[in-house]
């Protein structure tokens, strides 16, 4: 992670800094190569300018020779001497004066011409045919004309001549003056400026030939073959630029001076500046790269900074406070535009998190927190590989009694209000630190308790339920409370926090169902678990294979004393396990539905025996239980029907019992079934009355004909006087409705009198029979019947 | 202007003796401009017998100028050289019908210069180079200079036969006057001479 930021970060480090490298090393290519250029020209123009300025110069040189020379002449034509020497035709004297001025200014030609240019005299020792060239050239040139500097030709040599006239005072003649232009003209030129010369005369009908130069040796080689189109002459690694001055030698040749410049001369200043820029340039990529190293990392190190800040909000973390946001460039603001982000975002979470995890009404933890919380307390346990005793867990799930009743009468704000009350209760309950209360929803609580098993839970559980006995006081109504309550335990119910849930769940219905208040989960319990499935299996197995055993329990009649009923209960006779109590597969049945089941082998087992019982009595009836789900099912009368018909039994022979909770699940179906049956010629009877909430009058509208006191009442009426009232007045409210009243739970004598005082009609319970397999019946009342001394 | 004082008196003492006439001659150049400076004269054995030198003339030196520019005078006339500047000058003339030299003066030297041979004579200034005069020394009482308008006048001349020689400093060095016969008759002739060979 480090090193793939740090690799982003040098991206768009080395992106800045090669994009400002790039626009440096562009902008300096571009005046690299236009100083080149411009180098280049200037240099070109240079030497030729050089070489324009060194024409001029060799011929301001060939000037100055020319005025030294035309000085001399004049100074010798303005002699007096010499004009009386010429006047008075003394050629001796002429030729030496001649050779005397001549001399003083280092000509080497000196002569004297007349008026019509013809040769008189020249100086002395000189040689004659040295001017001839001139004079030839100066045949037939005016006076005028011949006035000045003349270059000509002598042999190969080219001369500088002048020609001054001989005034005494009117012109007598001309004085001629020359010398050769040689090494020395050039080596002063070469002296003056930075120009190598090269003298080159043509003679007609003769090659080019090279009279002086200042070059070197090796370079004057070449020299003679080049002609005028030659610009430039190669010298060692250097190049010479060239210029030709053409002098005028009239017709007889030519002569010209090249001129040369060294290129590298001329470009050797340039050529050091494009070192010294070149050396800029690089200095200046080197700043350039360090500068924008710093700049870029000025921008990339906050960035990186950010992106990291970012990193942590993304794993939601909104705690951290970012860096640069005292920066006062567009970073801080970035900084600070992200840090504001990050307290919104924050806080939003936070807003989120509430509504996610809290329920609004009651401010409890919810489902979803609830969930989690489990979860996280499994996950951490389970990491850390089998659970330590300790790290255990019980869920406490709590759902309301009545509440949808309490909702439908009272109104929601008031089922609201409870909810809340209800949630306060909960919280004052005593609880560890990481225990947690939630409503998971509805009326639906649960409790987390941490380090907890079922035992501890249930403690808890009971007192929840003892606070719950007081009654709540909201809008000046006094309302009674109750919960039915689920345990499930971590482990060693699930591992699994939705399993967890739902089988507090499982077990809190079932605690509903069984009025129990309170049911720690186990796996019968459960219509979905591995133990329910085998246990069903098992259970049809006992069906098919003859393992269930009718049993029954008579009802005396009070005031005869004759067996008068009798409830068939069924028991399991189970090959491994024995006697299987009935409170171990009924609720079970009842759950998974199997119950209708065995409500059909009791009825089909009850009518096969029938006409084989007798009981003293000359009208026995047998009572069946049935469940909610018989009631439920439409086909169920018809069921009966088809078992009274194959044993031949009429339907007064049984009476039906119903549990006051299994009219109420679907009261209006129940009715339905109850009255069919009814009509059929069963016996009704309402089973375990005054452990609901069904008012008489609505049983009233049944089509009912006996009630079944609760055993819970019967059993503690002598020593608790309201049970007695109670007993009593629904006895008589019985009577009154004309229904007859029978009696559970009798125990003893005192009870069994007490009832009779009340004149209740039948009395059942372990102070006659326990309930006995029905083989025996008939050998029991027979019994019963000569002990109580009644004739059958 | 003395000397044509002096010519003047010269025609006049001729044409009291003798049946004399006066002789205009205009010279021209070439393209017909009329020549100033021109010495005309005629020459005869008769006038060359007639010829008396001049008691003394003057050719000056004014302004670094030789004034007059051209002197005609009879063989045997000594001229003075009175220097009229305030700088010296050097006189000299290398010609051949009369060498001499007059050294750094000034004011007027106190020998005249007698020019005893009949011909032309360049003067100059060893000092100015530019000063040139000429000295025409002729052997005829018979002489005059162009004026402006190249107009000379010869008084006096008797009738006869005569060479009319015109000379001019523009001719080349050394070049002798142009000679032309001409007849003198007894009244007055007018004659318009080109001078030709003229430098420019």
């Amino acid at each position: 992670m480090n090193l793939r930021w740090s690799l982003g970060h040098w991206g768009l480090t080395a992106r800045i800094v090669a994009l400002s490298l790039l626009l440096l090393l562009l902008v300096q290519a571009a005046v690299f190569s236009v100083v080149r250029l411009s180098m280049e020209q200037s240099a070109q123009r240079q030497v030729t300018q050089e070489l324009m300025v060194g024409e001029r110069l060799w011929r301001r040189l060939l000037d100055q020779n020319a005025q030294k020379l035309g000085q001399g002449a004049s100074l010798l034509a303005a002699d007096y001497g010499f004009r009386e020497a010429v006047n008075s035709q003394d050629v001796d004297t002429i030729r030496s004066v001649l050779e005397n001025h001549g001399a003083r200014i280092g000509a080497t030609v000196t002569a004297l011409l007349d008026t019509s240019m013809a040769l008189r005299a020249v100086g002395e020792g000189q040689d004659e045919s040295q001017i001839e060239p001139l004079l030839k050239r100066l045949a037939g040139v005016s006076a005028q004309q011949a006035q000045g500097s003349q270059v000509a030709l002598v042999g190969r040599v080219p001369y500088q001549f002048v020609l001054v006239p001989l005034k005494a005072p009117v012109i007598v003649g001309w004085v001629l003056m020359g010398f050769p232009i040689q090494q020395k003209l050039l080596d002063d030129m070469r002296a003056l400026s930075d120009i190598h010369l090269a003298l080159v005369s043509h003679a007609d009908g003769q090659a080019n030939e090279l009279v002086a130069s200042t070059l070197p040796g090796d370079v004057l080689g070449s020299i003679t073959t080049l002609d005028e189109s030659v610009k430039e002459l190669p010298m060692g690694e250097d190049r010479l630029v060239t210029r030709w001055v053409k002098l005028d030698v009239g017709a007889s040749g030519s002569v010209s001076t090249l001129l040369l410049r060294s290129v590298n001369e001329v470009v050797a200043p340039f050529r050091r500046a494009q070192v010294a820029l070149a050396w800029i340039t690089a200095l200046g990529v080197v700043m350039f790269a360090l500068g924008s190293v710093f700049a870029a990392r000025r921008v990339t190190t906050p960035l990186r900074s950010l992106v990291n800040a970012a990193g942590i909000m993304g794993r939601g973390r909104y705690d951290v406070p970012m860096d640069f946001t005292d920066r006062k460039d567009e970073i801080g603001g970035l900084a600070q535009a992200f840090d504001s982000m990050r307290i919104n975002i924050g806080q939003q979470q936070d807003e989120i998190r509430q509504l996610a995890y809290w329920d609004r009404l009651t401010g409890l933890p919810n489902r979803a927190r609830f969930r989690e919380v489990v979860q996280t307390h499994m996950r951490q346990v389970t990491e850390g590989g089998i659970p330590q005793s300790g790290q255990n867990m019980a869920v406490i799930m709590l759902d309301m009694d009545r509440f949808k009743h309490v909702n439908d009468v009272l109104g929601y704000a008031f089922g609201d209000q409870l909810l809340i009350a209800v949630a306060k209760r909960l919280m004052q309950c005593k609880l560890g630190k990481d225990d947690m209360v939630a409503r998971l929803g509805g009326d639906e609580f649960a409790v987390v308790l941490m380090g907890s098993d079922a035992d501890t839970a249930t403690v808890l559980a009971q007192q929840i339920a003892k606070s719950f006995e007081q009654p709540l006081a909201l809008d000046e109504q006094m309302v009674d409370m109750s919960a039915s309550m689920g345990i499930a335990c971590f482990p060693e119910h699930a591992q699994e926090v939705d399993a967890l849930l739902s089988r507090a769940e499982v077990a809190m219905y079932a605690a509903k169902a069984r009025t129990t208040v309170l049911q720690v989960y186990s796996p019968s319990l459960d219509s979905g678990s591995a133990q329910t499935l085998s246990m069903l299996s098992e259970l049809r197995q006992a069906v098919s294979q003859g393992e269930l055993r009718l049993f029954l329990q008579p009802k005396i009649a009070l005031q005869s004393n004759g067996v008068v009923a009798a409830e068939a209960l069924v028991r399991w006779q189970h090959p491994e396990r024995g006697l299987v109590p009935p409170l171990q597969f009924i609720p079970f049945a009842e759950q998974t539905g199997f119950v209708r089941e065995l409500t059909n082998w009791v009825f089909r087992e009850a009518a096969s025996i029938f006409k084989s019982l007798d009981s003293g009595s000359p009208q026995l009836r047998v009572a069946v239980n049935l469940s909610t789900r018989d009631l439920l099912d439409v086909d169920f009368p018809a069921r009966l029907d088809g078992m009274l018909a194959q044993y031949d039994v009429p339907a007064e022979a049984f009476c039906l019992e119903i549990t006051e909770s299994a009219i109420m699940d679907d009261p209006q179906r129940a009715q339905n079934t109850l009255n069919t049956l009814s009509k059929r010629g069963f016996k009704l009877s309402i089973d375990d009355f005054g452990t609901g909430y069904s008012s008489l009058a609505y049983l009233k509208s049944l089509p009912v004909d006996e009630l079944k006191i609760d055993k819970s009442f019967v059993m503690n009426m002598e020593t608790d006087e309201d049970d007695a009232k109670i007993v009593r007045s629904t006895i008589d409210l019985a009577h009154n409705l004309g229904l007859t009243v029978v009696a559970e739970g009798i125990e003893n004598a005192l009870v069994w009198e007490k009832l009779k005082e009340l004149e209740c009609d039948e009395a059942q319970g372990y102070f006659m029979s326990k309930p006995i397999a029905a083989s025996e019946f008939n050998a029991w009342c027979q019994s019963w019947n000569q002990r109580h001394n009644l004739q059958t | 202007m003395k000397h044509r004082f002096a010519g003047l008196i010269a025609c006049t003492a001729l044409a009291l003796s003798a049946h004399a006439t006066d002789l205009q001659v205009q010279v021209q150049d070439e393209q017909g401009k009329p020549l100033a400076d021109a010495a005309v004269f005629l020459e005869s054995r008769d006038a060359k017998a007639l010829t008396k030198p001049l008691a003394s003339i003057e050719m000056a030196q004014m302004n670094r100028q030789f004034v007059p520019t051209v002197l005609i005078v009879p063989t045997g006339t000594p001229v003075s050289f009175p220097n009229r500047d305030k700088v010296r000058h050097h006189v000299y003339s290398f010609s051949p019908i009369k060498k001499f030299e007059l050294k750094l003066f000034a004011g007027t030297p106190a020998n005249p210069v007698v020019f005893d041979k009949s011909g032309i004579a360049v003067l100059g200034c060893n000092i100015h180079d530019n000063m040139a005069a000429w000295v025409v020394v002729v052997d005829t009482p018979y002489y005059a200079n162009s004026d402006k308008l190249g107009f000379a006048t010869l008084s006096g001349v008797p009738a006869g036969t005569y060479h009319l020689r015109v000379w001019h400093p523009r001719l080349a060095v050394g070049a002798a006057a142009a000679d032309q016969t001409v007849v003198v008759g007894t009244t007055t002739a007018n004659i318009t001479y080109k001078l030709v060979g003229l430098t420019p």
